[in-house]
């Protein structure tokens, strides 16, 4: 798969990894790939006020939202140092839906905006969830990238 | 922490679990650190996780070394 990306589609998931590091987590998850594109940060993000710190907001928001809805409280700025993280099954999705979408729009090379599109492709999961939370409307995203 | 209650849709409930192993997984690197620096052996700490040495080890060494 990796073959078909363009060096800008490997900074972005190089980065990522540094992101799930960073936020001491044990996986590289489909957010960390949103908190790399919006560190850049990414004009089409930018517009709709997502620069990592936002995406970050929006995170650790609908994290204490899912907790909340079982009855856990839990302060999620505390962080350990992490291992290696593995690349888990949601980066993986979005790389995956990022292929059909870039020969979709006639492109032979898979490039940063086509991982975007990959990661606001999830109709379920953590990043729509937490963009939900934050009032931002990922179809108006998407058809903007 | 209280009583754990139950979401009412799937999806909520879903994401409560994803959350749950975030805040485990979290929980386990803090402790696994401590335990570590207080001396315990990584016997003792895979022990008390109920997963074999060698997980423990794969999963926190690298992270830890100099403590242990």
């Amino acid at each position: 798969m990796f073959n078909r990306f363009t060096k800008d589609a490997r900074t972005v998931v190089v980065a990522a990894r540094e992101e799930a590091l960073a936020a001491g987590s044990s996986t590289v998850e489909a957010e960390h790939l949103l908190l790399a594109l919006a560190r850049r940060p990414h004009p089409v993000l930018q517009r709709a006020n997502l620069d990592a710190e936002a995406v970050t907001e929006a995170l650790a928001a609908e994290t204490a939202a899912s907790l909340a809805a079982v009855g856990v409280d839990w302060d999620v700025a505390s962080r350990a140092r992490t291992g290696e993280p593995r690349f888990a099954a949601s980066a993986k999705l979005a790389l995956e839906r990022a292929l059909p979408v870039a020969v979709q729009r006639g492109d032979h090379r898979l490039t940063s905006d086509h991982v975007l599109l990959g990661v606001l492709e999830a109709d379920i999961g953590t990043v729509p969830r937490a963009l939900k939370l934050a009032g931002v409307d990922r179809a108006g995203l998407r058809a903007a990238v | 922490m209280s009583t754990v209650k139950a979401p009412s849709e799937p999806a909520d409930g879903l994401a409560a679990v994803v959350a749950l192993r975030r805040l485990a997984d979290r929980l386990e690197a803090e402790q696994v650190e401590r335990a570590i620096g207080d001396g315990w052996s990584w016997a003792l700490v895979a022990e008390a996780l109920g997963v074999t040495r060698q997980a423990v080890h794969k999963k926190h060494a690298s992270r830890l070394k100099g403590l242990g």
